[in-house]
Formats: C-alpha cells, sequence, structure tokens
C-alpha cells in the first residue's frame, strides 16, 4: 500500500490549482444559489483535465482526485461524470454528461440542457441521447448549487453502450463520493475560517467546544469521504463504491446545517459562497435513492 | 497511490491466520470472553505468547539486533489486526510489544534494556501502566503520585486508578510527580509490582474480569536506577510512547470482523431480508471501513518515516465511531448476543464500549482535531 500521491497525481492537482487560482479569488458577491462557469469548463476541457480517466496509466483515482480538487471551487463545472463515467462511453459524447436513473427521469437533473449527452442507467442497460430543446426545462428557481434542469421526454431512439448498468453505478458513486469530499473539505474550511474570525462575547466562535467539537467531526467525516472514494476509485469494487457514496451522502447530512449554523445570520444570505458548496451537497445527497439506495446496494454487495 | 497490500504483507497475514487457527483452542470464541486482562487470558497470553516468540512473530516489527525482524509497520498493523479480531490471544503482553518496549529500546539504560527486554521478547512480561489517578484522567499533567529522592532512592505515595493488567503484572510503567512543575515534574519509574508498599484493589468492570483496577502506593522505595531517562523528562516519553500507539488497537478491524459475523448469523436465521436491517448493517460497514482508511492513512506516514501529527486523533475517533454503530447494530438488531448466545459478538460488545474512553478519551481527541488539525484557535483556560 502506498496512499502518497504520484508524481504525476501531485503535478496534475498543482496544474489544476494554477488553472484555477483566478476563479478562486472571483468576487462572489452576486454568485446566485449556482455559479456555473463556462470559460472555467472551456480551460478544464481544453487542458485535458477531464480525459484523464481515459490514461491507462492515471486511471480512476487520478479522475477522483481531479474531481475532489474541482469541487472544492465555488465555481461549478460538470466534472464528476465526465472523469469517471466518460471512459466507460467514449470520449467522442458532448459534455455535459448528465446522469439520469432508469425510473426516475422526472427528477431535477445537474448541468441538463440542450446539448447535453444524457446517460439513462438501469435495470434496461446503459444508454445516450443528445438533448433537445424541447427535451429540456430549465429550474432556475431550484434550491441547488447546480444549474439544474428536468427531463420533459425520454427519446425511445437511444445509442445502447454495451456495458453493464453495473459498472456505471459503481463510477457514479466513485463520482458522487469524489465530488461530496471536495464540496465537504470546501465547506468546512469556509467555516472554519469564519468561526476563527467571527467574535462574539469577546472571543472568537471558534474558541467555544460547542463548535469546536461538531467542526472536528466534520473533519474527522470529511476525511474518511475522501479515503473511501479514492479506494473505491482504485478497487472499482461495487462495495466498496457503495460504501464511500453511503459515507458521503450521509456525512453532508450530518454537516450540512452545522456549517449554515456556525455562520449564523450570515449563513442565511446569498452575501457568503458557503451555500455554494453546501446547496451542492444537498444535491448529491438526492442521488441513486439517497442513503438508503446506495445501503442497499452496499448490503447487496458485502452480503449477498 | 496503491492500495493493494503486497504478496509478503498478504503471505505475512496468511501466516498469522494459520497459526491462529491451528494455536487457538476449540472453545477459544468463549474462552476469550474472560477479556485480556483475565486471570485465564493472562495465563493463556504466557503459552500463547511463547509460541509466538518461537516463531518470530511476537516482536517482528523490532530491531534484529534485539531479536526482532526490522519490519514495517504494515507488518506492525496486520499483526495487531489479526490479533485483535481473533480475540487478542497475546492477552494484556500487545501493550509489551506495541510500545513499552520500544520505549525501553529508546529511552531505557543499559541495564534497564538487559532487565525487561529479554522477558519482553520472550512472551513471559506483563505490564501496567501507572498514568490515570483519581483526578487525574484526561487531564493527566495534573497527577500527583509523588516520587520524593532519598539519596538513591524514590519514596512513592500516591494512587493510580482504572489500571489494566494491575493485577496480573509484574512491572509498572510509573508515570509520577518528581517537583511542582506541571509537565516538566514528571517521571517514569519502572516499579516491580512485588515491590513493598503497593496494593492493588480489582474495580468490578463492564469489560471482562481482572480488567481495571486501583493502585496505592504507600511509601514504596523504588532505587533511583529505575527511573527511566531523565527526572522530568516523562512527558517527552510518554510523547514518544505515543508515536508508537498512537493508534492503540485496531478496533475498526474487530467491529467490521463483528458486523460480518452477526450478519452472517442474522442472514442463517433468515432475519436479514429487510430493508432496514440491511440499511443499518451498511451504515456500519461505512463507518468501520473510514475509521480503517484514516488510520492506514497514518500507517502509511509511518512506514515512510513521516512525523504523526494530529491526524491520528481524526483516525481515533472515525474508530470510536465504528464502534459504537456496530454495538447499536447488534444490540438492535440481535439482542441474544448479549446474553450469551453468540460468544465472539458478546466479547466484542465487551470491548467496542471503551472505544471512546481507553488511551485518551475521544473529546480529548475532538479538541486535538480543533486545535492541530483545523487549526482553530484555542479555547481559553
Amino acid at each position: 500500500m502506498d496512499l502518497s500521491l504520484t508524481d504525476d497525481q501531485v503535478a496534475i492537482l498543482d496544474a489544476i490549482d494554477t488553472l484555477s487560482r483566478p476563479y478562486a479569488g472571483a468576487s462572489l458577491h452576486e454568485a446566485g444559489f449556482a455559479l456555473p462557469d463556462a470559460q472555467l469548463d472551456r480551460d478544464l476541457a481544453e487542458g485535458g483535465f477531464l480525459d484523464i480517466g481515459f490514461d491507462p496509466d492515471l486511471g480512476a483515482v487520478s479522475a477522483a482526485l481531479v474531481v475532489e480538487r474541482l469541487a472544492r471551487l465555488p465555481q461549478t463545472v460538470e466534472a464528476a461524470a465526465s472523469a469517471l463515467i466518460r471512459p466507460l462511453l467514449g470520449d467522442d459524447l458532448p459534455r455535459p454528461l448528465c446522469l439520469v436513473e432508469e425510473g426516475r427521469t422526472t427528477r431535477p437533473v445537474r448541468f441538463l440542457r440542450e446539448g447535453a449527452t444524457v446517460l439513462l442507467v438501469g435495470p434496461s442497460g446503459v444508454s445516450t441521447f443528445t438533448a433537445t430543446a424541447a427535451q429540456v426545462r430549465a429550474e432556475a428557481q431550484a434550491l441547488y448549487g447546480y444549474p439544474m434542469a428536468t427531463l420533459l421526454d425520454v427519446p425511445t431512439d437511444r445509442t445502447s453502450h454495451a456495458i453493464p448498468a453495473s459498472q456505471v453505478l459503481t463510477r457514479w458513486r466513485i463520482a458522487l463520493a469524489a465530488e461530496a469530499a471536495g464540496l465537504l473539505a470546501a465547506a468546512l474550511d469556509s467555516t472554519v475560517a469564519h468561526v476563527t474570525d467571527r467574535q462574539q462575547f469577546g472571543r472568537s466562535l471558534a474558541t467555544f467546544q460547542a463548535l469546536r467539537h461538531r467542526l472536528a467531526e466534520a473533519q474527522v467525516r470529511a476525511n474518511g469521504v475522501r479515503w473511501l472514494a479514492l479506494k473505491a476509485a482504485a478497487t472499482l469494487n461495487p462495495g466498496d463504491a457503495a460504501l464511500a457514496a453511503l459515507h458521503a451522502q450521509e456525512s453532508a447530512r450530518a454537516t450540512v446545517y452545522d456549517f449554515h449554523q456556525f455562520f449564523g445570520a450570515m449563513g442565511v444570505t446569498l452575501e457568503h459562497p458557503l451555500h455554494l458548496w453546501t446547496y451542492r451537497l444537498k444535491a448529491l445527497i438526492g442521488d441513486l435513492r439517497g442513503r438508503g439506495g446506495q445501503a442497499l446496494a452496499a448490503a447487496e454487495a458485502l452480503w449477498g | 497511490m496503491d492500495f493493494d497490500w503486497t504478496e509478503q504483507e498478504t503471505a505475512f497475514r496468511d501466516r498469522l491466520r494459520r497459526l491462529l487457527a491451528d494455536t487457538l483452542p476449540d472453545d477459544w470464541e468463549r474462552f476469550s470472553q474472560h477479556g485480556p486482562a483475565s486471570p485465564a487470558l493472562t495465563k493463556f497470553a504466557e503459552s500463547f505468547c511463547g509460541t509466538l516468540a518461537e516463531q518470530g512473530l511476537l516482536i517482528p516489527h523490532w530491531p534484529e539486533a534485539l531479536g526482532g525482524q526490522g519490519l514495517d509497520p504494515w507488518h506492525q498493523t496486520i499483526l495487531a489486526e489479526e490479533m485483535w479480531i481473533a480475540g487478542e490471544p497475546r492477552g494484556g503482553q500487545y501493550m509489551n510489544v506495541n510500545w513499552i518496549g520500544p520505549t525501553l529500546i529508546r529511552y531505557g539504560s543499559p541495564d534497564q534494556q538487559a532487565r525487561y527486554l529479554p522477558p519482553i521478547a520472550e512472551g513471559k512480561a506483563l505490564w501496567c501502566q501507572g498514568f490515570s489517578e483519581p483526578g487525574s484522567g484526561s487531564d493527566l499533567a495534573s497527577l500527583r503520585t509523588r516520587a520524593e529522592r532519598d539519596g538513591d532512592t524514590y519514596r512513592v505515595n500516591g494512587q493510580k486508578i482504572w489500571t489494566s493488567y494491575a493485577g496480573l503484572a509484574d512491572t509498572c510503567f510509573l508515570v509520577c510527580r518528581t517537583s511542582d512543575d506541571r509537565k516538566r515534574g514528571i517521571s517514569i519509574l519502572l516499579v516491580p509490582m512485588d515491590t513493598p508498599g503497593i496494593t492493588v484493589r480489582q474495580i468490578p468492570s463492564l469489560i471482562g474480569e481482572g480488567d481495571i483496577h486501583e493502585v496505592f502506593f504507600d511509601d514504596v522505595t523504588v532505587p533511583v536506577t529505575a527511573r527511566l531517562g531523565d527526572e522530568g523528562q516523562a512527558w517527552e516519553i510518554i510523547g514518544y510512547s505515543l508515536t508508537n500507539e498512537r493508534l492503540g488497537i485496531p478496533r475498526y478491524a474487530l467491529a467490521r470482523a463483528a458486523l460480518d459475523r452477526a450478519v452472517a448469523v442474522l442472514k442463517a436465521q433468515s432475519e436479514f431480508d429487510g430493508e432496514a436491517v440491511k440499511i443499518e448493517a451498511a451504515h456500519a460497514a461505512a463507518l468501520a471501513e473510514a475509521a480503517r482508511m484514516a488510520s492506514y492513512a497514518i500507517v502509511d506516514r509511518r512506514a515512510k518515516g513521516e512525523a504523526i501529527g494530529a491526524e491520528s486523533s481524526s483516525a481515533r475517533f472515525a474508530t470510536v465511531m465504528a464502534e459504537r454503530r456496530v454495538c447499536e447494530f447488534i444490540v438492535e438488531y440481535l439482542p441474544e448476543a448479549l446474553a450469551d448466545a453468540h460468544p465472539y459478538l458478546k466479547m466484542h460488545h465487551q470491548r467496542g464500549i471503551v472505544a471512546g474512553i481507553a488511551a485518551g478519551a475521544a473529546e480529548i481527541q475532538l479538541n486535538i482535531i480543533a486545535t492541530d488539525v483545523l487549526k482553530l484557535p484555542r479555547e481559553p483556560r
């Protein structure tokens, strides 16, 4: 076992940090609920960062590291599905890649828009189609930190892919966990900075044990989600992936309201970017039938 | 990043499992409920550790010059996992080989090493650690047991409490006060437990027979040569000891093993078919595996010779979360385990209950994470 980043992985993450530095420092005063960034998306795509999973020498672990690092940014781009699931399908499918579970097609979908590739996965198999304007209803008022839209129609004319649905679901869970790990880390960092600076009763909020212990527990959870996501990316084992996604959704549930709580009234404004991470976590909590869905998938994989 | 075990590590684990299968008696699972510190298990551990020693498996992580094989922390982790999953047939001797021996190797005088290391390496020693006192638990530096210098001896007076293994131990790793300075006034004495003036009283416990004790020191005379390191050096030495025992017992491994056993029992009883029971089991498994990976991240750093920081407290707390969830699962879905139907699960429950208390309270771990991982400003004192 060697849990250090390889030289290549260090170089990739350094390059992402360099590329994203101007975005990380952007003014967020009027960010709104979601903060998609087309320029960042283009920069990442042109730099090949979303294609790393196609390289067998770098593989899914490197792709998961990219997803985790990008999720820390206040801006959002469709990286998780592209980086981790597209390698199963081929690199000629237009991005963004939008994931839809069979039988749950009426639920809001992240990044869905005209021209996006919709991937439908379920017992019938794996298929894709390119969304038309008529099939998409943007959910501009959605309370999530992603651009969301509802799929109005699933065409019968879709491209079938000869890969098992289980492989797609496994990578979906890994992508979810990797993205959640970055979101949890960013939300935690942001909250730590706030409670350190904010003075009440003549002292920093961070000196009150009621907050310190809950934030420490959040650190334990964020750390666990990151490691389970990376391990699952390494093994591509359905059980590892389900445990990682379960721990991600459970940890999101256990922490997001605390993060806002510790911001006090600031935590209910749009003037601070905290919601960009926490409201993305809320979106991820509902993926693949939520914690119960991941738990049942894990139980099936572990114990049959 | 590589998450696979090497062939050598896998072979080492297989070898340990074969040895356990060949050596442990048929009624071992019922027997191990006596607890690691019980007279029965302590007696069994003497022969078991002797077998381990003969096969080079008691101190494989010690330096070759001292009878070990210099194996890396991954092997030490595998050894600890397999022993703890098996119900710790080494009894209290796990502590000797994990941190008391390495601490003596680092800080002991030649005479102390010659006296104490061979019995540990042969599996014939049993130590207890005289740390906690009635008024000094998490706040160890407030301890009051006093060692007054009198020529070539110390006269020790005071009381230790919740001391594991004290009833049968031959030597005490005693932390005591030699001056009033809060931390620099603390020293370590290696005290034979048959020294006149030492009284041990067992405290009935949830963990098992013979596990925790009160130890009284009444005018106990200890030669100055029994002091480990310099006067006032205890805080540094304890810090070093903790780097060897920072992760403590690999409780995540037994938690997962007990969970798997509980699920197997439920499946055999056709009681693992509802969604609720599966969901609860999966939550417990996720916490156990998260704790395992957080712990492995620390082992990886140790294996590379890197400093072990406060992240080990994060791994410790993750393990507490896992232990509790597995205990809750068993209580809820297999309540007969706490009667006597499933000795292995009962053994787990007895030991799991102390995960957040022994070797540093969970709240102390959270304090360390807050201050040293998250870098939050300290609480006012």
